[in-house]
């Protein structure tokens, strides 16, 4: 199996690597760039742990092969703070109580963003609908829920920060 | 979860596809958004030696109308069908089996060709190597035997796509482009009826494109899942009705769609419809929720799903 | 101490969370060593097989493998939670007991050369025959799965109060009834994993666990090694739930493949593997037979309640106990009979669980509803009159110090109107409500208490050494909001080291509902004796007597002239000048009684306080379908204070998803000893759609001994949800369940068995 090159921005910064024709972006980001924040809770699609941000869209990133991602722009979780200020939505995160062990957090995140970027007010319908894509074991979604919510409302400043 | 060792190509148009498929000697699989074939990959339920990226192929990536019919390319995703004036406004059924489709995230990334090409799946099959080694292999993995029905002679397996219930309903037909050229089927044509090996699909054949005819409809799609998200159908009702009359599909129970004609709108053919879908399904133990209940439920959820469409038809 | 307080009681950000949502908090799985392994078990494809031998020399011979072990390896050793349930090898050399077993490992480079090398392992297996019904398991000719274990009874717990048979015969009401459970999985979002790095005689290991010390002590059993030369480090953990507290085979895997290798070794569980083989949940049978006076008074129970247990004793003799204690801590018992069975099977091992016991205790509760319903009365006065209250004692002699349950009955029944609506339930419609009481601890022997070590830093700062360990529910946070309470200081100054056995002290760990009230007091004690320290040196600067001293915002202050005051920091400098830095150790042992012993002494007070909650669930059910949704979920716990009522909530609504909502949902299924849902999708976890409108209210009783007056954060919660599900289903049919999760196939069942009955 020849290895495959390719080239993307992860979190801003041009990467060229080569990787297995099998890799997964996953394991792409955890196994050979450190980016462990994305988590493997099934590995097969269900639960939304491993989410990352490619050219805009949520994907589940243990589903996708590193090499289908050749040319794009990828957000994970390392990403979001910029120049030392956390992300509305982490720090609503924070605030809002919806972290408790933490290891649907960053795909829940990254979820939450993806709907924000395309929908900055989203009513609370919308955001039930769009993290009901994740699983989370602790929280019965309520804060997280009600994190995404007051993340929008700092509207202007998530369109600064963006 | 490693994935097992195989080959990556991306094809810039449908004939390079089809000339890797060939290079490939047939041990090759077309991927999409991958949302099915890659847990069955890692599941070691298929073993490819090289994965053909279709994804690169503009072609399939379109949507557009076309004497009457709208024209879907395989790779439009899930989500942006979804939210295409088209479907929205005339096909009530597609876009309600869109909407109920997994989730948002795997909507944004399943495509509708993926999705109509989706394998069967059953509880006793969609497992590790491991645990399907411990059990015994079955039909659809080269075995003797069904492990769900023992004694069986066929594999039960059920067909799980929400869309092609209401593409099905609304007398969609697809494109297939392959070594041994170009074909185009009605889709219910697509289903061998076989768990086994669930489509007639020709080796290295590509569906292109779905043909719709654009003809406004009332329609419902009408799911049973035990949660409102990701969940695949235990049972799926599709209903399109156009000037008077109708179809009727029936999925998630076994390993083809089921599709019944709606003459007319009278009560009594309403509910011999109904009742006659509930006869044919036979669903087995081998999904979440009884089989007893989910064979009752066909013509529950049949009638539900007429009787909305119906209204919307006023 | 003034008694307004400064942080104890807000809602404060968790300490834990910014590493959270940055990425950077590092779980089992994403740590990386130089040389590290990666780890694979082979596991049984047999429910129950005799071992004739295991080959692992062609597996050794694969390049890159550097270490390959099976039961062969290990110690002899069989591990218990106690001496009567020592049963379990981790590693068997006899026979598998079920599938997905570990059998033998390999540490290899890389992923792919440790799968090709578990391929070459050869197991000889003779094939036994299996059983996996409990009540076949307890019959004579049963397969019989261990020696010790006559009829496959792992544990039975008998307790008998009061004369039931002659209060049974005297009561004006009688229902038995019989209900049925399967287990659920604990699904917490972490699969499991575990580093082991051994090194100079020493023995590293990180992995989610619920209790370092007691995971320590078991392998140094299993280990042969002294105590002290197995370290667990803390490590961030991805949920727990009840189902990380014991030791698991992947432990003792990882730790031989690291000493054969001489080099660090991470074992990572895939989904499936952490389903098939690490916990699982009791499936019960529940039959429960009770006695009514005419004016809705309890006045007999008798019990007979069938755990599956799966495959090893784990901790049986507390889960055949849990749900009955629960129970008689929440209700007035004069008359009881209690006879709980732990059955073996050849399934996966069932372990105890935050929500465990909800065949037993739905039952009871639904139960208690169709006889209220009978004699006239309404479930809320039934709960209000047979509710304990704060100086009772319980059927088996524990004392209640404190007790909200009737403020938690009020409340919630008050805000749902439950008393309108539960009359007036329609077929389609109902609401129902659960009641329970939850020990904040339990007997463990010398792990009951907890102690912790406070050290004030040069900059005023203060570092505080405790074994207090956080599965995600917000333990860290807790401790340190008390330590910065008592101290003066903000969260931010205060520097945690905990559950590392090297460095922190005994604790009882994270299942017990002892982290707060047994973990959080000990903080709180080490922080008062420094403080007290603190003040001495400050009243003497000050010229004011200690007592009129309180410390805030960094400053000590006297608090008749706050003009008087000082930075902690100078005192802290000061106290160094004096030869006598500020430091201080503290601990806590609740009054328990020690002797109580699960299965021969079932008798003695069981914690230092008790928890009370009460839920309301509103249903509807959809008469076509059976399909159950719930509108509106309102649960009202009595935490005594609470630390932080932002986490208390959080826990209420986790416990609303994972007891109330999975009720309708969750549930292992089995074809023979096969689970045929071990994944995140076809385990139905409960998504955000799927969740109700949450009500939660908090009732504070202030606990005497708690912590700032503190008990737990929500656990009632987790089980009473089940409860106000299918109570509210029973209110809606007139009819009881039969078997959870009350998914709509069964609902449809009792609907149409209903149907035409008229009442
Ligand atoms: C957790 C989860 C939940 C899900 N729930 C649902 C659900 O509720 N309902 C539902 O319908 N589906 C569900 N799915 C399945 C899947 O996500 C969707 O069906 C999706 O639309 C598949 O599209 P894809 O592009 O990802 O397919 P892929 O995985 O890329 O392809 C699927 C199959 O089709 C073949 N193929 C793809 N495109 C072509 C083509 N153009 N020509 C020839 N062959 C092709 C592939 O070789 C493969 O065999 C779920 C999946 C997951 C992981
Ligand atoms: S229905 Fe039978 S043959 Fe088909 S996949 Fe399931 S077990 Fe195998
Ligand atoms: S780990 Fe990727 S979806 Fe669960
Ligand atoms: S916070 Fe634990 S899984 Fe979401």
């Amino acid at each position: 199996m020849k290895a495959v090159k390719v080239n993307f921005r992860i979190n801003d910064e041009p990467v060229a690597l080569e990787v297995k024709p099998y890799e997964t972006l996953l394991e792409t980001l955890r196994e050979r760039l450190d980016l462990i924040g994305g988590k493997e809770a099934c590995g097969l699609g269900s639960c939304g742990a491993c989410t990352v941000i490619v050219d805009g869209i949520p994907l589940r990133s243990c589903l996708v092969l590193t090499p289908e991602v050749d040319g794009a722009s990828i957000t994970t979780i390392e990403g979001l703070a910029r120049n030392g200020r956390l992300h509305p939505l982490q720090e609503s995160f924070m605030e809002k109580g919806a972290v408790q062990c933490g290891f649907c957090t960053s795909g829940m995140i990254l979820t939450a963003k993806a709907l924000l970027d395309r929908n900055p007010r989203p009513a609370r319908k919308e955001v039930v609908k769009t993290i009901s894509s994740n699983i989370c074991r602790c929280t019965g979604y309520k804060k997280i829920v009600d994190a995404v919510l007051d993340a929008s409302l700092k509207n202007k400043a998530y369109h600064i920060n963006n | 979860m490693i994935l097992p060792k195989f080959n990556y190509k991306k094809a810039e148009d449908i004939a390079a596809a089809i000339a890797l498929y060939e290079k490939a000697k047939g041990r090759a699989r077309y991927l999409a958004g991958g949302t099915d074939l890659i847990p069955r990959v890692k599941l070691r339920l298929s073993t490819p030696g090289t994965i053909i990226d279709l994804k690169g192929i503009e072609q399939l990536h379109t949507i557009s109308r076309q004497r009457g019919s709208l024209i879907i390319g395989a790779n439009v995703t899930l989500f942006e069908l979804k939210n295409h004036d088209v479907v929205k406004n005339h096909f009530p059924a597609l876009y309600e089996s869109l909407d109920a489709t997994s989730c948002e995230t795997l909507q944004m990334r399943g495509t509708i060709g993926g999705n109509i090409l989706q394998n069967t799946r059953c509880l006793l099959y969609n497992k590790s190597l491991e645990w399907r080694t411990a059990r015994g292999f079955c039909y659809k993995m080269g075995g003797e035997s069904c492990n769900v029905v023992p004694g069986a002679s066929e594999c039960f397996s059920n067909y799980c796509s929400d869309n092609a219930l209401s593409l099905l309903s609304l007398s969609a037909s697809v494109n297939l482009a392959g070594p041994g050229g170009e074909r185009k089927i009605k889709l219910e044509k697509l289903f061998s009826g076989n768990g086994r090996d669930p489509f007639t699909m020709r080796p290295g054949e590509i569906l292109t494109e779905i043909r719709v005819p654009v003809k406004a409809s009332s329609g419902a799609y009408e799911k049973l899942r035990v949660r409102n998200a990701i969940d695949y159908p235990l049972l799926g009702v599709a209903v399109s009705i156009r000037n008077g009359s109708g179809r009727v599909c029936v999925g998630g129970i076994g390993p083809a769609p089921r599709v019944y004609p709606l003459k007319d709108l009278s009560k009594t053919s309403l509910k011999e419809v109904a009742q006659h879908a509930r006869q044919e399904a036979k669903p087995v133990s081998n999904a979440a929720l009884s089989p007893g209940y989910r064979k009752k439920m066909v013509q529950t959820l049949t009638q539900r799903a007429v009787k909305r469409a119906l209204k919307e038809e006023k | 101490m003034s008694d307004d307080l400064n942080i104890v009681g807000k809602r404060v950000v968790r300490s834990d969370t910014l590493a959270k949502v940055t990425g950077q908090a590092r779980y089992t799985a994403d740590l990386k060593f130089p040389n590290m392994l990666t780890a694979k078990v082979l596991r049984s494809p047999f429910p129950h097989a005799r071992i004739l031998g295991i080959d692992l020399s062609r597996a050794l011979k694969v390049p890159g493998v550097k270490a390959a072990i099976s039961g062969f390896d290990a110690y002899g050793v069989k591990w218990g939670v106690f001496r009567y349930t020592q049963d379990h090898a981790m590693l068997p050399t006899d026979k598998v007991r079920y599938v997905g077993e570990d059998v033998a490992a390999v540490a290899a480079v890389d992923e792919e050369t440790a799968l090709e090398a578990l391929s070459l392992i050869k197991v000889d297996y003779e094939p036994l025959p299996a059983v996996f019904d409990p009540e076949e398991a307890m019959q004579e000719g049963a397969p019989q799965i261990h020696e010790a274990y006559q009829n496959n009874i792992n544990i039975h717990v008998h307790i008998d109060v009061g004369d039931v048979d002659r209060a049974m015969a005297e009561a004006f009401l009688v229902r038995e009834d019989t209900f049925k459970a399967a287990g659920e999985a604990y699904a917490m979002m972490e699969p499991y994993a575990v580093v082991a790095s051994y090194a100079n005689g020493f023995l590293e290991l990180w992995m989610p666990n619920a209790g370092p010390h007691v995971r320590a002590k078991a392998l140094s059993n299993l280990l042969k090694m002294p105590l002290n030369r197995v370290r667990v480090r803390h490590i961030y953990s991805g949920g727990a739930f009840g189902g990380r507290s014991e030791v698991s085979p992947g432990d003792l895997v990882a730790s031989l493949l690291s000493i054969k290798a001489g080099r660090p070794v991470k074992l990572v569980l895939s989904r499936e593997e952490n389903a098939t083989s690490t916990r699982q949940i009791h499936d019960m049978i529940a039959t429960v037979k009770t006695g009514m006076s005419r004016d809705g008074t309890i006045v007999a129970k008798d019990y007979r309640v069938i755990y599956d247990g799966g495959a090893y004793s784990s901790t049986g003799p507390i889960a055949t106990s849990i749900p009955f204690y629960v129970y008689e801590e929440c209700y007035r018992f004069p008359n009881v009979r209690y006879n709980g069975y732990r059955v073996l099977t050849n399934k996966g091992i069932r372990g105890m669980y935050g929500c465990h016991g909800r065949a037993f205790l739905a039952g009871n509760e639904s139960q208690m509803d169709l006889m209220a319903k009978e004699l006239g009365l309404d479930p809320v006065d039934v709960r209000l009159k047979n509710g304990l209250s704060s100086g009772e004692m319980t059927a088996t002699k524990s004392l209640i110090t404190s007790c909200g349950l009737a403020q938690t009955i009020a409340r919630a029944s008050e805000s749902t109107h439950f008393k309108e609506k539960w009359p007036k339930a329609k077929r389609g419609k109902g609401i129902g409500m659960g009641c329970i009481a939850i020990m904040c601890g339990f007997p463990m022997g010398f792990r009951s208490g907890s102690a912790c070590y406070v050290k004030m830093n040069d900059d005023g700062q203060a570092t505080i050494v405790t074994g207090v360990v956080d599965n995600g529910q917000g333990n860290e946070s807790v401790v340190i909001q008390v330590a910065s309470e008592v101290l003066g200081i903000p969260m931010e100054d205060i520097n945690l080291i905990n559950a590392d056995t090297e460095a922190t002290n005994l604790d009882p760990g994270a299942y017990s509902q002892a982290a707060t009230f047994v973990g959080a007091n000990a903080v709180r004690v080490a922080c008062e004796n420094a403080r007290r320290k603190i003040t001495a040196i400050a009243a003497e600067k000050l010229g004011v007597p200690a007592e009129d001293l309180d410390l805030k915002d960094r400053m000590v202050f006297s608090m008749t002239t706050p003009d008087k005051k000082m930075p902690v920091r100078w005192i802290v400098r000061e106290a160094f000048f004096r030869g006598d830095p500020i430091a201080a150790t503290g601990s806590y042992f609740p009054k328990i009684d020690i002797e109580r012993e699960w299965v021969s002494r079932p008798w003695g007070q069981m914690a230092g306080t008790f928890s009370f909650g009460t839920s309301v669930a509103e249903v509807r059910i959809d008469s076509h379908t059976g399909r159950i949704t719930v509108p509106r979920f309102t649960a009202a716990h009595d935490c005594g204070r609470p630390i932080n009522p932002m986490a208390v909530e959080g826990q209420m609504e986790g416990s609303i998803q994972q007891a109330g909502i999975a009720a309708i949902m969750e549930g292992n299924l089995w074809d023979h000893g096969f689970l045929l849902n071990p994944d995140l999708l076809e385990y139905k976890v409960p998504l955000a759609c799927d969740m109700p409108e949450i009500d939660t209210i908090i009732i504070s009783s202030m606990d005497p001994e708690g912590p700032f007056g503190a008990k737990e954060g929500g656990l009632t919660i987790r089980m009473n949800a089940y409860s106000a599900i299918a109570c509210a289903v029973t209110n809606a049919t007139d009819a009881l369940f039969t078997e959870l999760p009350l998914t709509p196939d069964r609902v449809l069942t009792i609907l149409e068995r209903k149907k035409g009955v008229k009442k």
